[in-house]
C-alpha cells in the first residue's frame, strides 16, 4: 500500500481523505509554497497584521451581512424590519450588532493598516499598487459604512445622512446633481434607502471584492515590506519566519483576539435602534456623519464658518482634496529604499496626516 | 446613616473599589499562582540538571518580587482603604465578624512578604536545597492567605444559615467558623486557585517573552511550553468548579444569571450574563491564543504578544469580578444587609429588635442622622405638618388646595436620601446616571417609581436587584423632589399626586 503524503494527518482514514484532495487539487504543493514564503521578523513585526485583521472583519460583514439580508426590506418597511430583526427575530440583535460594530471595526483596522504601511515605508518600489489598491479598499470601505448606516431608517441615520450628503454636495458645479443622484430625489427618503441599499449590497461589493483579490495578490507576489531599519541590516542579521505554519498560526490568534473584541462590543453595548425617522420633525441636536468622516466635516464646517458662502465650501473640498491626491502619490515622491530628504519628508507628512485627522475628528466631536 | 458617605463623581465609589480590585486580582492571584510555579520550575531545573533554567528563573524571581511584593501589597491595602468609604457598614460588618481571621492573614502576609524577599535574594548564595525549601514556605503562606481571604469574600455573598441566624444580634462572632466555611467557600477556593495557576502561566509568559529566541531557542521553548501548559487545568476545571459555585448560590441569586441566559436571544439578559459571557468569551481566546501564540511557535513568542494575552486575561478578570459583584445583588452582604447599607434582618435596639426596613419606614430614615442639622430637622417637621394638612384637604376634595412651598431644607432632606441610600451604586451623571435613568419622567412619574422601590413587591421587576426603598412618606417625596429638581429643575411646590398617595 502507498504510504500517505499527508503532512496534517496520521490517522490513515484522514489520510486517506487529504490524499484524495490532494492528488485532485495540489494541496501539498500550496503548503509547500505557503512553507517557503517566509515572513520577515523584527521590532515592527506586530503591524503585519493589521491586514488580516482587517480581512477578518470584511469577512465578519459578509456574513453578518447576508443574514440581516434574509429579512431586511428596503423602502417603506426599511425601519419596521430593522425594529423586527433588533427586538423580534431571536439573536437578530447580535447579529445587527455584530455587523455594525465590525463594519466600525472593519474601517479601524484598515486606517492602522493605513499608516502602518505609510510608516514602514511599505508603499516603495515595487508595492505602488499595493498602496493604490488599499487607498481603493479603504474608500469603498468608507462608502460602504455611509450607504449601510441609512439603512435603518431611525432618527439619528436619517439625519446623519443628510448631514454627510453635504460633503458631496458642496462639491463645487456637480455637487447639487450628484445630490439629487445619491438621493433620489430632492430629499432623503424611500428611494433613498432603495438606493442606498443596492449600492450597499450589490454595486460595491462587485467593486470592493475584486480589488480586494487584487490586492491579496499583490501582497503574495512582493511579499512583506521590511522598514528602512530593517532593510540595513545585513542578511545574516535579518529574521524570518515560514508563513505556513508559524505566521498563519498567530494571525489566526489576532483573528480571535479580533473575534473577542467584537463579542465583547456587540453583547456589552448592542448597537441601538433610535425612533422612525421622520421628516417633518426638527433635527435633533448634535446630529453628525459617522467618525470616519468627521475630519472631513469639521473642514467644511470651519471653511464655511471662515468663508461664507460657496467659497468656503468650495476651499474645504479642494483642501482635502488636494491632500487625499498628495497622500495618494506618496510612492512617486518617495520611490527609493534609501533613506534621503524626501524619505524624511514623506514620514512628517505622515505623522502631520495622521495628527491632523486626530486633532479635526477630536475637534468635530468636541464642536457638536 | 452614621457614616460620612464617599461621593465620587463620574465613576462613583464603587468603580474606585473595582478599578482598584481588578488589577489587584490580577496581581494577587499571581502572587500565589506565581508562588508554586517557582519552586515547582526550579525543583524539576535542579533535578534535570538545567543550568539555563536556573539562570533564567532568578530573572523571572525579581519580576515576580517587584510586582507582587509592591503593586500587590499596595494595591491590597487601597481596596480595604476604598471598602471603608465606599460601604463603611458593610466594612464594619466584615470587621466585627472576622478580626480574627485577618489577624490570622496579616501573620501569613507577613511570612509571605518576608519569604518572597528571601527567596530572591538568597540566590546562589545558600545552598540548593535550602533555598528551595524557602520557595515551598512562600508558595504554602501565599496560599493560606488566599484561603483566609477567600472566606471573608464568600461570606459577603453567602453568609450561611448559621450566621444569619444570630446576625443583628450582637453574638455574630460567635458563628465566626460557620460564617468563614460557609456554602460557597470551598467552589470559590478551587476557583480562584485554578486562576492562580492560570495567572502564574500567563505572566511567566512576559518574562519568557524576553529570552532570545535566536540564542536560546531550547530554552525559550521550553519555558514558554512549561508556561503555557500551567492554562490547562483551569481550562479543563473552570467550566465544573463554575456550576459547582453556581449550585451553592442562592436561588434569589441565580435567577439574574438564568433571568438573563433565558432571554439571551431576544437580547434583553441582565448585566451579570453580559459579564459572564464576557468571562467565557475572553478566557476561550485566551486558551486558543495562548495555544496558537505561544505553544505553536514559542521561538517567535515576543514582548507584544505577551502583552496581549495580559490584556485579554485582565478583561476575564474584570468581567468576572464584575459578576461576582453583580450577583450579590441587592445585598452587599447576602441576605443580611442591601447594598444601601439597610440591614434586612433584624437588628436589636434597646428592647426591639425588628429589621431596619420597618424601623426606618416607621421612625424615618433621616431621623437620626448626625449628618443633618437641627435646624434642618425642624425645618423638615414644619412642612411636613403643612404637607399633612395639604394632604387631608386633598382627600377631603377641597380646592384649591395650597401645597407649601419646596425649601431649600427641604431639597437637602432629598439630597441626603440620595446620598444615603442611591449613592453606593448610583451617580448622577456618570455611572449608573440618575440624570439618564430618569429622562422623560416628571415628578409624578419619578414619585410612582420610588413607590414601586419602596414596596418591593414579590412581582416588582426591580426587586432582584434594587435595594427597597426606607424612609417615612415625606422623606420619600422629599426624594422624588430632589430628583425632579436634578432631572427637570427646580419647581416650586409638591404634587397633588404626591399628595393624594400620602393621604391614604
Amino acid at each position: 500500500m502507498q504510504k500517505s503524503s499527508s503532512p496534517v494527518f496520521e490517522n490513515r482514514a484522514l489520510a486517506a481523505v487529504w490524499d484524495f484532495a490532494d492528488e485532485r487539487l495540489g494541496l501539498s504543493d500550496m503548503i509547500a509554497f505557503a512553507k517557503k514564503k517566509q515572513v520577515p521578523q523584527h521590532e515592527h513585526s506586530f503591524w503585519y497584521y493589521w491586514g488580516g485583521i482587517s480581512l477578518f472583519f470584511f469577512l465578519v460583514q459578509c456574513f453578518t451581512g447576508v443574514l440581516l439580508l434574509v429579512y431586511y426590506r428596503p423602502g417603506v418597511e426599511a425601519y419596521e424590519s430593522v425594529r423586527q430583526i433588533t427586538y423580534d427575530i431571536e439573536f437578530g440583535w447580535l447579529v445587527r450588532s455584530a455587523h455594525s460594530w465590525s463594519a466600525n471595526l472593519m474601517v479601524v483596522a484598515i486606517f492602522v493598516h493605513m499608516f502602518s504601511v505609510f510608516f514602514m515605508k511599505a508603499y516603495r518600489r515595487p508595492r505602488e499598487f499595493g498602496w493604490w489598491s488599499g487607498l481603493g479598499l479603504l474608500g469603498l470601505a468608507m462608502v460602504f459604512g455611509f450607504s449601510g448606516y441609512l439603512l435603518p431608517m431611525d432618527e439619528l441615520a436619517y439625519f446623519a445622512t443628510k448631514v454627510g450628503l453635504e460633503i458631496p454636495m458642496s462639491i463645487p458645479v456637480v455637487g447639487p446633481f450628484l445630490g439629487d443622484l445619491i438621493r433620489g430625489g430632492p430629499d432623503v427618503g424611500e428611494n433613498t434607502v432603495q438606493r442606498f441599499f443596492a449600492l450597499h449590497v450589490v454595486i460595491l461589493p462587485a467593486l470592493f471584492v475584486p480589488l480586494l483579490m487584487f490586492h491579496l495578490w499583490l501582497v503574495q507576489r512582493h511579499g512583506n515590506a521590511v522598514p528602512p531599519g530593517e532593510e540595513i541590516k545585513p542578511a545574516e542579521r535579518r529574521r524570518s519566519i515560514p508563513f505556513f505554519p508559524n505566521f498563519l498560526a498567530k494571525d489566526l490568534a489576532m483573528w480571535l483576539i479580533a473575534l473577542n473584541v467584537l463579542a465583547v462590543l456587540a453583547s456589552l453595548y448592542p448597537w441601538e435602534l433610535g425612533p422612525q425617522a421622520d421628516p417633518l420633525a426638527p433635527a435633533p441636536l448634535g446630529i453628525h456623519p459617522e467618525w470616519y468622516f468627521m475630519s472631513q466635516f469639521q473642514v467644511l464646517k470651519v471653511f464655511g464658518a471662515w468663508f461664507p458662502g460657496i467659497v468656503g465650501e468650495a476651499l474645504g473640498i479642494l483642501l482635502f482634496t488636494a491632500g487625499g491626491i498628495v497622500w495618494a502619490l506618496i510612492p512617486l515622491y518617495d520611490p527609493d529604499s534609501r533613506n534621503g530628504q524626501r524619505a524624511r519628508i514623506a514620514t512628517w507628512l505622515g505623522f502631520a496626516a495622521l495628527v491632523g485627522l486626530i486633532i479635526l475628528t477630536a475637534w468635530g466631536y468636541l464642536a457638536l | 446613616m452614621n457614616y460620612p458617605v464617599w461621593d465620587v463623581p463620574t465613576i462613583g465609589s464603587g468603580w474606585v473599589i473595582g478599578l482598584i480590585a481588578i488589577f489587584h486580582v490580577m496581581i494577587s492571584h499571581f502572587a500565589i499562582g506565581g508562588g508554586l510555579y517557582l519552586p515547582f520550575a526550579e525543583a524539576r531545573a535542579i533535578k534535570k540538571g538545567r543550568k539555563d533554567w536556573l539562570e533564567f528563573l532568578p530573572k523571572h524571581a525579581k519580576f515576580f518580587l517587584i510586582l507582587t511584593a509592591v503593586y500587590g501589597a499596595v494595591s491590597g491595602v487601597g481596596i480595604w482603604f476604598a471598602i471603608g468609604l465606599a460601604a463603611p457598614e458593610a466594612t464594619s460588618t466584615l470587621i466585627h465578624n472576622f478580626v480574627f481571621g485577618w489577624a490570622i492573614e496579616w501573620v501569613f502576609f507577613l511570612i509571605e512578604l518576608t519569604t518572597a524577599a528571601v527567596y530572591y535574594y538568597t540566590w546562589n548564595r545558600i545552598p540548593q536545597r535550602l533555598h528551595l525549601k524557602v520557595g515551598w514556605l512562600y508558595a504554602g503562606t501565599s496560599f493560606l492567605t488566599l484561603f483566609i481571604i477567600n472566606g471573608i469574600l464568600s461570606f459577603m455573598l453567602t453568609p450561611g444559615a448559621a450566621w444569619l441566624a444570630v446576625a443583628g444580634s450582637g453574638e455574630e462572632s460567635s458563628r465566626f467558623f460557620q460564617a468563614f466555611f460557609n456554602p460557597t467557600f470551598w467552589p470559590s477556593l478551587f476557583l480562584r486557585t485554578l486562576v492562580c495557576l492560570s495567572l502564574a502561566g500567563v505572566w511567566a509568559l512576559v518574562t519568557a517573552s524576553r529570552i532570545d529566541g535566536y540564542e536560546k531557542p531550547a530554552l525559550k521553548s521550553e519555558v514558554i511550553r512549561f508556561s503555557a501548559l500551567w492554562l490547562l487545568p483551569a481550562f479543563f476545571l473552570m467550566p465544573l468548579c463554575f456550576v459547582w459555585y453556581l449550585m451553592m448560590v442562592p436561588e434569589s441569586q441565580r435567577v439574574l444569571l438564568q433571568l438573563g441566559i433565558s432571554t439571551i436571544g431576544a437580547g434583553t439578559f441582565t448585566q451579570v450574563t453580559r459579564a459572564v459571557l464576557v468571562t467565557v468569551m475572553s478566557s476561550a481566546t485566551i486558551v486558543g491564543v495562548v495555544y496558537f501564540i505561544a505553544y505553536r511557535s514559542p521561538r517567535d513568542f515576543r514582548f507584544g504578544y505577551a502583552c496581549a494575552i495580559l490584556v485579554l486575561a485582565l478583561m476575564a478578570t474584570a468581567s468576572t469580578e464584575q459578576a461576582r459583584e453583580m450577583l450579590r445583588k441587592p445585598y452587599v452582604v447576602g441576605e443580611h444587609m442591601y447594598s444601601n447599607a439597610v440591614r434586612k434582618t433584624p437588628v436589636r435596639v434597646g428592647d426591639e429588635s425588628i429589621p431596619e426596613v420597618e424601623r426606618f419606614d416607621r421612625d424615618g430614615y433621616l431621623t437620626h442622622s448626625i449628618w443633618a442639622t437641627d435646624r434642618e430637622k425642624q425645618a423638615w417637621a414644619a412642612w411636613d405638618a403643612q404637607r399633612a394638612r395639604a394632604a387631608i384637604l386633598q382627600a377631603a376634595g377641597d380646592a384649591p388646595v395650597l401645597h407649601p412651598p419646596v425649601t431649600p431644607e427641604i431639597l437637602r432632606r432629598g439630597e441626603l436620601m440620595f446620598r444615603g441610600q442611591c449613592l453606593a451604586c448610583h451617580t448622577t451623571d456618570g455611572y449608573r446616571p440618575m440624570r439618564r435613568y430618569l429622562h422623560g419622567r416628571d415628578r409624578d412619574s419619578i414619585g410612582n417609581l420610588l413607590a414601586m422601590l419602596r414596596a418591593s413587591a414579590p412581582d416588582s421587576p426591580y426587586r432582584a436587584y434594587m435595594p427597597p426603598l426606607v424612609g417615612t412618606d415625606r422623606e420619600v417625596e422629599s426624594l422624588a423632589i430632589w430628583l425632579d429638581a436634578l432631572v427637570n429643575g427646580p419647581s416650586e411646590t409638591a404634587t397633588p399626586q404626591v399628595a393624594a398617595v400620602a393621604a391614604e
